[in-house]
């Protein structure tokens, strides 16, 4: 690990691993998650969704599933006090249209929940829901942004299929690709990605003895209560949602999933209830990535220097709103790439079909541009017979650096160091020619820019409680969720290193909406930057408030002390020191409180969506992926022999669970470049089946080589930088580049199928060794 | 349709437990039991959450019906160590090397990858690759799983010569 | 996710399994290894209202007698996969069963199911085929054999009448001079196969020229298709890399795919080419091996 940064400070916790309470509840099978829960008397509830992607709901008929014996309940619209979805997730307030909690009229996707039902055993909703019976007249539909866009095509909302349109652009675009010597134009598609998290969407509700309906359940963000409260018509603090530790989300718990339909039976039945999506309706109706066709035309002159690019995006944002205004504006800004391109324009258009509702997934947008700016830079560098790294290296972005909205990027830019090190990492050309005339061997590699926080005109904040028990103990408690990235666990670490207290004397409390300060959920890479920026202001706070009391007593002239292995100390002398509950009981009795609750507000920035010109995210973290693969001309199939990822993280706060982020992010990004796609046949899925979803396997990978560096200070607690999200975007890259550096062709839509390498194997000339 | 009594060893404590024949081995053990670490993750038998050694052998508990193991011996994460057993060393090398994060799939994970190492104590990674195939993980992007089960049969190696 | 209510009986022998399918006619089904069966259930594709457990009835091993494999019908794929006897002689078979589901599938999943479910995907009927192997079946009526080449009849339909159960698989053995390979294209190892083809050559004293060809494949249809007239170009002269690849040819041109979500039914019609030579080749080459060599 390289080390750049200016603070000579020696670390105690931060920069090493600590095995932090969760992890060992995992590793022992004691972690409750949303489902291990059980309560007395408790119900079972079950969505009822719609078969067909477009209709109206001619009637409704449950009489039969009244029938079942067990049941509780059946609610259809009319049962539902405020029948929409809100929440303004764009922030922008741009598009006000509302998303029906139960379809009432009609249905605009397949799995469009229709009614909801509740019986004393799982069986018994189950069967129920299959006999509750809809009518439906089929109405014309649409079914990708193409055709939704077409002249005259039907209406997924009234007033347009065009959800939101975002231009951004800075130069003279046109000019400069007119000058240009050389252009390259093309599209590139992405398709429905799922985020296949191991642990379905589950939870369980009751109302507890203040009248306060309560959800445990599987979620990223706890301040969906409010728009819960909202739907139910409740006071806002007759509602609470307690975050579970989540068997992974990567976006898809985002957004609410069981939340409403949970609360709703929940309010009803005044019964404890819980519900667990099957796998099959997970993957069928929940929110997925944004399908985007990409076109691009790049111009750049002879020495390699990108000098113009056009780009035009466009994302399928499915039946419903959700965050799809947000992710095409985060591939808006980023659709450049990490380049400083002096004339460019970009022009992202999210757009309404009768598909399946996408949202967020890991990425966000920034993600799935990757493929396109990667490959125009592989192909600006072919046209002109130059190295592809050097290529990079005469556009990489640098501290000072505009983006196409002309605001500057005020963080160290170490992606040439990432590059570097990623190529080192690969190592020198020593896979040998196969003997196997059916196979070639390939090489690339694919840089990224994703961003970390929120965008700056949100005007983002964390809020965190932090103090120290009366036996030296801390407590923390903050609203964050944990996706099972460590979220929580960094927090005792940061803690711990302020207050010179290990991790294990310190329990951090999260993800309670009644109980825990609001600190946003977890999602946007926020987290380090927001909690973490929260916990160390507060921890630092609270320090700054016993300083004095310590000082008193220890060196009552004046003097230095230092937090350090659970006391207070005299820097200059280890041997004259307080214990912390020393400490504690001393501040009590002069009127200081051992306890600190603050917030940590983000740099807010104004952006104008007019002009696309203004502040967008608060900073990046950049980062190469470096591969070397095996194509079978024969069959298509790809095996990815060796891998290398490497990204500037600013400080490592635990090191291990950045290299565990990096090697997860780059195994998804592996799965979504070659084999992950759900179909959908006019709107109809195609694989509801885990078994047809091919998330990657232990034996579809090869071991991922983590590279960490430490270069560039990022926003975050110590210079750190957001790292959930940006391994995920150079994988398709990295393998789309080593593809065709096997077989002389580029492929420009994902997954990379069998069947596109084996079109293109026909197609092209055979190259590679 | 009525409940009948099964008699199963679960982590050898015997329990007797009454059931619906449609109840799966994995509903009987999660929600009757209380053996909360045998979990749902598909009910297609492909992601591994629901592994159980059924008399020693790993079986996909969403695939058999709870009435289908009266008699038999079961053993879950739990059996191999935690709750009051000290961690058995596969769920230290876990720990250690960071194999687990939002641990959904640690379960299942460890029971594999113990029988495996049982059964092939001298494995080396692309085996334990291959072994481990059928149960997927979304996190960790599984290399710091195989540094661990590695690490783990070097250790029994080690500690048997 | 939660299969409807049924009565659920275990039979301790095979008669006992007969008479309760009998008595509960046709809305009954067997559970053997339950691997396909349960998700089918689960997913509520299947609503049967009586499951006769027959895990119970034998626990036989494998025999090897007088020039065949008698293997019976609970025997898991697993030891298919690892037993000795099998991997010496019907390595084919071992072959076939390793590329089934995960390890977790192959603890429980059985022969008798595999043939009985019939999934056109599926690797053992593929292979039976190949082997001109033959199912034991005992119901009402009393006990027969039916040819593999008679068995299957179309996808997730047998030549089982109502209340019949497989008691017992054959397949001859390995002979000497015979190489036998089975070669499965699949997305990811475990998936759903996209094409399959199983291949037993045989060939002369001299190790040269071959004598007999058996070809069968598997995921191209509605059953496993025999392909072995399509192989007969081979007999009676020593094969070559172009004589294997005209008959590869020819496969592609007698299967009607069907698309999947995996690949699509040009795909799988392009890969039947892949799998018949690679299995060919195999075959071969194993044929060539001096006597006694292992396999595998």
């Amino acid at each position: 690990m390289k080390r750049a940064l200016t603070e000579t400070e020696a670390f105690r916790m931060v920069g090493r691993s600590f095995p932090h309470r969760d992890f060992e509840q995992k590793v022992q099978g004691a972690m409750a998650y949303a489902d291990d829960w059980r309560l007395p008397g408790m119900l079972y509830g079950k969505v009822v969704r719609a078969q067909v992607p477009c209709a109206r709901i001619a009637s409704i008929e449950a009489s039969a599933a009244e029938e079942v014996p067990g049941v509780r309940a059946i609610l259809t619209a009319a049962d539902v006090p405020r029948n929409g979805i809100t929440e303004d997730a764009s922030g922008l307030e741009i598009g006000t249209v509302i998303q029906p909690v139960l379809a009432f009229d009609r249905v605009r996707y397949q799995g469009e929940p229709v009614a909801i039902v509740a019986a004393q055993t799982p069986a018994a909703a189950e069967e129920a829901a299959e006999l509750v019976q809809v009518e439906y007249e089929d109405l014309p539909g649409v079914f990708s942004p193409e055709e939704a866009l077409q002249q005259g095509a039907a209406e997924v909302h009234p007033g347009g299929n065009r959800l939101v349109e975002w231009r951004m652009h800075r130069g003279d675009v046109d000019a400069a690709l007119a000058g240009a010597e050389v252009l390259i134009e093309e599209t590139y598609r992405t398709t429905h990605v799922d985020h296949a998290y191991l642990e379905p969407e589950a939870g369980v509700g009751w109302i507890d003895s203040d009248g306060v309906v309560t959800l445990r359940v599987s979620t990223q963000v706890i301040e969906h209560a409010r728009e819960i409260a909202q739907i139910l018509e409740l006071p806002q603090t007759k509602v609470r949602v307690i975050a579970t530790y989540m068997g992974g989300g990567f976006g898809g718990k985002e957004d609410m999933t069981i939340e409403p339909y949970l609360a709703l039976l929940v309010w009803k039945t005044k019964c404890p209830t819980k519900m667990v999506w099957s796998r099959q309706e997970s993957i069928l109706a929940r929110q997925k990535r944004h399908p985007f066709t990409m076109r691009y035309r790049t111009g750049a002159t002879r020495d390699g220097r990108v000098i113009a690019q056009d780009i035009q995006i466009l994302g399928d944002a499915g039946a419903y709103p959700l965050l799809s205004p947000r992710v095409l504006f985060a591939g808006a800004v980023t659709a450049n790439g990490p380049y400083d391109i002096p004339n460019a324009r970009v022009q992202a258009t999210a757009v309404f079909t009768n598909n399946v509702p996408t949202s967020a997934m890991r990425g966000f947008g920034a993600m799935q541009v990757v493929i396109a700016y990667e490959s125009q830079m592989d192909r600006v560098a072919e046209a002109l017979g130059l190295p592809p790294a050097d290529v990079r290296s005469v556009n990489f972005l640098r501290e000072g650096s505009r983006l196409v909205t002309e605001e500057a990027i005020d963080t160290p830019v170490a992606i040439e160091e990432t590059m570097r090190a990623a190529l080192q990492g690969l190592g020198p050309t020593e896979t040998a020619t196969p003997a196997d005339p059916s196979k070639r061997i390939g090489r690339g590699f694919g840089c990224n820019i994703e961003p970390y926080g929120r965008t700056s005109f949100f005007a983002d904040r964390a809020s965190c409680w932090i103090g120290v028990e009366p036996d030296g103990t801390v407590t923390v408690r903050t609203g964050i969720t944990d996706l099972g990235g460590g979220q929580a666990a960094s927090l005792a670490q940061i803690a711990g290193e302020v207050l010179g207290v290990t991790p294990d004397r310190i329990s951090v409390h999260i993800g309670d909406s009644a109980l825990t300060p609001l600190a946003g959920g977890t999602f946007a890479t926020r987290q380090l930057y927001m909690s973490g920026n929260a916990v160390l202001k507060a921890a630092r706070e609270l320090r700054e408030k016993l300083v004095p009391v310590a000082v008193e007593l220890l060196e009552p002239g004046g003097g230095q002390v230092e937090f350090a292995e659970g006391c207070v100390r005299l820097r200059d002398d280890a041997t004259r020191f307080l214990s912390l509950p020393e400490l504690v009981r001393a501040a009590e009795s002069r009127g200081v409180f051992a306890f600190q609750l603050t917030t940590f507000e983000a740099e807010v920035g104004e952006f104008d969506p007019r002009t696309g010109k203004g502040r967008t995210f608060p900073d990046y973290t950049y980062g190469t992926h470096a591969t070397e693969v095996e194509v079978d001309i024969e069959t298509g199939m790809v095996r990815v022999l060796k891998y290398v990822a490497c990204h500037d993280v600013g400080r490592a706060i635990d090191p291990l669970r950045v290299e565990g982020q990096i090697q997860g992010g780059a195994v998804q990004g592996i799965g979504y470049a070659l084999n992950e796609e759900v179909r959908y046949e006019q709107g109809i899925c195609e694989s509801t089946l885990f078994a047809d979803y091919l998330i990657p396997t232990s034996n579809d990978v090869p071991d991922i080589q983590a590279i960490i560096l430490e270069i560039g200070p990022g926003k975050g607690p110590f210079g750190a930088r957001g790292i959930g999200e940006p391994p995920i975007g150079p994988p398709a890259a990295a393998i789309a580049s080593a593809i065709a550096d096997a077989i002389g062709v580029r492929i420009n839509e994902l997954p990379i199928t069998p069947e596109r390498v084996l079109a293109a194997v026909r197609q092209g000339s055979i190259g590679g060794r | 349709m009525s409940k009948v009594p099964i008699r199963v060893t679960v982590n050898d404590r015997e329990v007797e437990v009454w059931v619906r024949p449609n109840q799966t081995l994995l509903e009987v053990l999660h929600d009757e039991v209380g053996a909360t670490e045998v979990k749902y993750g598909c009910g297609e038998g492909i992601c591994g959450t629901c592994a159980v050694l059924l008399d020693g052998e790993s079986v996909n508990s969403c695939l058999m019906y709870g009435v289908q193991a009266d008699g038999a011996a079961l053993t879950t994460l739990k059996g191999l160590g935690g709750d009051d057993k000290p961690p058995h060393p596969l769920q230290e090398r876990f720990l250690e090397h960071g194999a687990s994060q939002c641990g959904f799939c640690t379960p299942g994970m460890v029971l594999t990858a113990f029988e495996f190492v049982r059964d092939h104590p001298d494995p080396s990674r692309d085996e334990i690759r291959t072994a481990l195939e059928g149960n997927l993980c979304r996190c960790t992007g599984y290399t710091k799983i195989v540094d661990a089960v590695e690490a783990y049969a070097r250790d029994q190696r080690a500690s048997k010569s | 996710m939660y299969a409807s209510p049924f009565e659920y009986a275990a039979a301790t022998s095979w008669e006992e399994a007969v008479r309760l399918l009998t008595e509960a006619g046709e809305d009954a089904k067997v559970i053997a290894g339950g691997q396909s069966l349960v998700p089918m259930m689960t997913l509520r594709l299947a609503t049967p209202q009586m499951l006769v457990d027959v895990n119970r009835v034998s626990s036989e091993s494998i025999r090897h007698d007088d020039g065949h494999l008698v293997i019976p019908a609970l025997t898991r794929h697993a030891e298919l996969q690892n037993s000795p006897v099998v991997r010496r002689w019907s390595p084919i078979l071992s072959e076939a069963a390793g590329f089934i589901g995960n390890v977790r599938v192959r603890h429980r999943g059985t022969i008798g199911g595999s043939l009985a479910h019939a999934d056109p995907a599926a690797e053992l009927p593929t292979a039976l085929v190949a082997l001109r192997g033959s199912v034991d079946v005992r119901g009402p009526a009393g006990e027969r054999t039916v040819p593999a080449a008679d068995f299957f009849v179309t996808h997730f339909t047998t030549a089982l009448e109502p209340a019949e159960v497989v008691t017992a698989v054959g397949v001859p053995v390995m002979r000497e001079g015979q190489g036998g390979a089975f070669v499965e294209l699949a997305r990811r190892a475990g998936d759903f196969a996209l094409v399959e083809a199983a291949a037993l050559v045989d060939l002369e004293e001299d190790r040269r020229r071959c004598s007999g060809v058996r070809l069968a494949l598997g995921a191209v249809g509605e059953r496993p298709f025999d392909a072995s007239e399509l192989a007969a170009s081979l007999v009676g002269a020593e094969p070559s890399e172009d004589t294997v690849a005209e008959v590869a040819l020819a496969a592609t041109r007698a299967v009607e795919p069907s698309s999947g979500v995996h690949g699509s039914a040009e795909y799988r019609r392009q890969m039947v080419a892949v799998v018949v030579t690679r299995a060919l080749l195999a075959a071969i080459r194993r044929a060539r091996r001096p006597e006694g060599e292992a396999v595998g």
